[in-house]
């Protein structure tokens, strides 16, 4: 694309940017535009990715080609949107039943193995092999396993925890709350990753190259706030007379 | 009536979640066969399901615009989005790079959808510091420690932080990335495998409950 | 005093926005200077399993991460991709988000170019497809029963550089790129199942929860956030928006702790006085 159509990109990019900021002083018609165009955004990206990558060649090919079979998932599919329609809904149960059938089918295993087998696998396996490791590493594996049983006491035993019960289950909760810890930590971290990259785009669109969008635009939307500012106190005011 | 509304879906669940779950440890080439088939189906099934959201959301804001509720112009705003993506994308086929430089698709994707999207998120980031500020109250031991974690954990991730450490704590002999190290594969992995267990068990019951139509909130009402 | 220090409990919440906006703009404008130096061991684990395949060794990457998480996991997907190029293995991308088909092909117009590699002949871009589970079991015994065309529509049965791949037997590795949870799937229906390497890159917040699969082997390493991507550009030796970005981070974490501190020291002020 040309350069005057990067350039309307950019300004188009910060004034959405600064938009969706603005929010943070205060709630306004600019926000709001942006938040109902990203609905609509989001919606309409994916829509056109499933017509393009899903339907085109996964449905209306194989059905050109007279591959008729596709027709019965794409008629199960479609049984969802009866949804809609009060008095067949009951039609789009074909369409979830089958979803979820085939999702329930496939994590039974897929849960016991992996999340559940090699848990304990991973667990006890370490303690195994103690004469070939460190004394360090035998520690730590020590504090993974009876961390597991302190947590695990934690989340099962439905008998009132008391005594000896209580304090095991209570080492659990301090396991948890170093993992909820560093949850936290990273949490904060990922939060500004993403501030960063709006920050970046930012800057980059404040240059020269770009006819100084970002300042212009945030000092657009200051001027919008004063002015609203001082018409809401005129208005105040004039009401105020007029009682 | 009840046999094509209750007793046929039902029969569906549980026959396709059986197959599927056998199909999962028998590697018969029948099995194999079904498996292949199912999941080509579940895969052009699940194409639809986002249709479910997209309607919802055209019901919603075409019905505040015709009943024109307060702040119903906003609702257009949703249709011209839809449309800022569809419309590039049916003339440029759907492609966002066409002999290496961005086609009409790709330039909507790149300044409306990233933008929005991106920001949509990183706003989060001034709440999550400023209810740090208000609400993490040390208040308990329990609390101390998960503090501690998330202490070391934000000041380590920072070549700043780690520089702090090594003035103040260099003296332990640990770097603030060992003792980050140590926490995400010791302490925390017992944390997160206990409720990883929990959940594991919980999706296997739950499954089975599903399969053989113990659960059916999913089906609605009569 | 104690009323005076309650104050700063209730202080307008948009002056703490307002710092944050500072600690973290300036260091944009300003780099402090500051790259990260510590390399995660899950870091290198990954670094070094790509780095000791063949030259040839097909690649499968999952990229599943759209512009909300893009500025943590898109350095990272690109790092793995020069690596990949830097090692002249094949690389297959699928993808189960459909917001990150366009930064895909963000990717793969600017790096391709980068080490002259060619679409269908050295990498291959499959397209969105909705639902992973049933993709990843039907890959098993067959990936042409679900891909049978790239994301342009071209038939990818004759290129090159699918050339004796057909299941993940042929894939000598998977790295999972998301800020889904789709990289449990990987673990779940393909490494666990048919012992095919799965590595990953995910989000600073999934990071602590995958410390049970790197723990197991279940995953053979793993990039965290921002952190990871500044690590694998290190290892890799081309700084880029990782390296960049943790140097803007610096400010921003240290602003959370004297917050969370002074919030916590006022209390107890106040609860003596």
């Amino acid at each position: 694309m040309s350069e005057p159509w990067m350039i309307a990109g950019a300004w188009l990019a910060t004034g959405l940017t600064i938009a969706l900021f603005s929010f943070l002083y205060k709630d306004n018609p600019f926000f709001k535009i942006a938040e109902h165009l990203y609905l609509g955004a989001g919606m309409g990206w994916l829509f056109q990715v499933s017509v393009f990558s899903v339907w085109g060649p996964k449905i209306w090919t194989p059905i050109s080609n007279g591959d008729l079979m596709v027709l019965v998932p794409s008629i199960l599919g479609l049984s969802l949107m009866t949804q809609f329609i009060p008095k067949i809904s009951w039609i789009s149960r074909y369409g979830f039943t089958f979803l979820m059938g085939y999702g329930a089918g496939l994590a039974i295993p897929a849960s016991l193995a992996t999340d559940f087998m090699n848990q304990i696998m991973g667990t006890l396996q370490p303690l195994a092999g103690v004469s070939s490791m460190t004394p360090l590493a035998i520690v730590n594996s020590l504090i993974v396993a009876v961390g597991l049983v302190c947590v695990l006491f934690y989340f099962f035993f439905s008998v009132e925890h008391q005594g000896h019960f209580k304090k095991v289950s209570n080492i659990g909760v301090y396991f948890l709350m170093i993992y909820f810890g560093a949850s936290f930590g990273n949490t904060v971290m990922a939060r500004f990753s993403l501030l960063y990259g709006r920050f970046d785009d930012l800057y980059t669109f404040s240059g020269g190259n770009y006819f100084y969008a970002t300042q212009i635009i945030l000092a657009g939307m200051v001027v919008y706030f004063i002015v609203h500012e001082l018409l809401r106190k005129k208005e105040a005011s004039e009401g105020e007379a007029a009682q | 009536m009840k046999l094509i509304k209750k007793t046929i879906p039902l029969a569906i669940v549980f026959t396709v979640g059986v197959l599927t779950l056998l199909s999962y440890y028998v590697p018969h080439k029948v099995a194999v066969d079904f498996v292949e088939t199912v999941s080509k189906w579940e895969n052009i099934v699940m194409a639809f399901a986002f249709m479910l959201g997209l309607i919802s959301l055209f019901r919603t804001h075409y019905g505040k615009i015709t009943r024109q509720v307060p702040g119903w112009g906003y609702s257009i705003f949703v249709f011209i989005g839809f449309l800022a993506m569809v419309v590039p994308a049916i003339v440029t086929k759907g492609r966002t790079m066409e002999a290496g430089s961005i086609t009409a698709l790709g330039w909507s994707y790149r300044h409306i959808y990233n933008a929005l999207a991106g920001t949509m998120f990183a706003v989060l980031a001034f709440y999550i510091v400023s209810t740090a500020y208000r609400s993490f109250r040390i208040k308990s031991a329990q609390a101390f420690v998960l503090f501690v974690a998330a202490f070391i954990l934000i000041l380590g991730k920072v070549p700043l932080g780690q520089l702090i450490w090594d003035k103040v704590l260099g003296w332990t002999g640990y770097t603030v990335s060992q003792v980050i190290g140590w926490i995400m594969a010791v302490p925390a992995v017992a944390g997160k495998r206990g409720i990883m267990i929990g959940i594991a068990i919980g999706a296997v019951v739950t499954s089975f409950k599903i399969i053989f139509g113990i659960e059916k909130q999913y089906l609605g009402r009569d | 005093m104690k009323e005076t220090l309650q104050k700063f409990f209730k202080i307008d919440r948009r002056w703490i926005f307002l710092l944050l906006t500072l600690a973290l703009f300036i260091p944009v404008m300003k780099p402090l200077g500051l790259p990260n130096k510590s390399i995660a061991q899950e870091t290198e684990r990954v670094y070094k399993a790509i780095d000791a395949l063949p030259p040839g060794s097909f690649l499968m990457l999952s990229l599943d991460y759209d512009p909300s998480t893009k500025p943590e996991l898109h350095p990272m997907a690109t790092a793995l991709v020069r690596h990949a190029f830097k090692k002249n293995l094949r690389v297959g991308v699928v993808t189960y988000v459909s917001g990150s088909t366009g930064l895909i092909e963000e990717i793969f117009s600017k790096v391709s170019k980068e080490y002259n590699k060619v679409d269908g002949v050295d990498y291959v871009v499959f397209p969105y497809m909705p639902n992973v589970v049933a993709a990843l079991t039907q890959m098993a015994s067959n990936m042409y029963g679900i891909y049978t065309v790239d994301r342009n529509g071209r038939d990818v049965s004759t290129m090159p550089v699918l050339n004796g791949i057909k299941n993940y037997k042929n894939m000598a590795m998977v790295v999972c790129v998301t800020g889904t949870g789709i990289m449990d799937s990987w673990v779940a229906l393909v490494g666990d199942k048919f012992n095919v390497p799965v590595a990953g890159g995910v989000t600073a917040i999934s990071q602590p929860g995958y410390g049970p699969y790197l723990q197991t082997g279940q995953l053979k390493g793993l990039l965290g956030g921002m952190k990871g991507a500044a690590e694998y550009e290190v290892l890799l030796g081309q700084p880029g928006k990782g390296t960049s970005g943790i140097d803007a981070l610096n400010l921003g974490n240290l602003l959370v702790l004297v917050l969370i501190l002074t919030s916590n020291i006022i209390l107890l002020v106040v609860k003596f006085l």
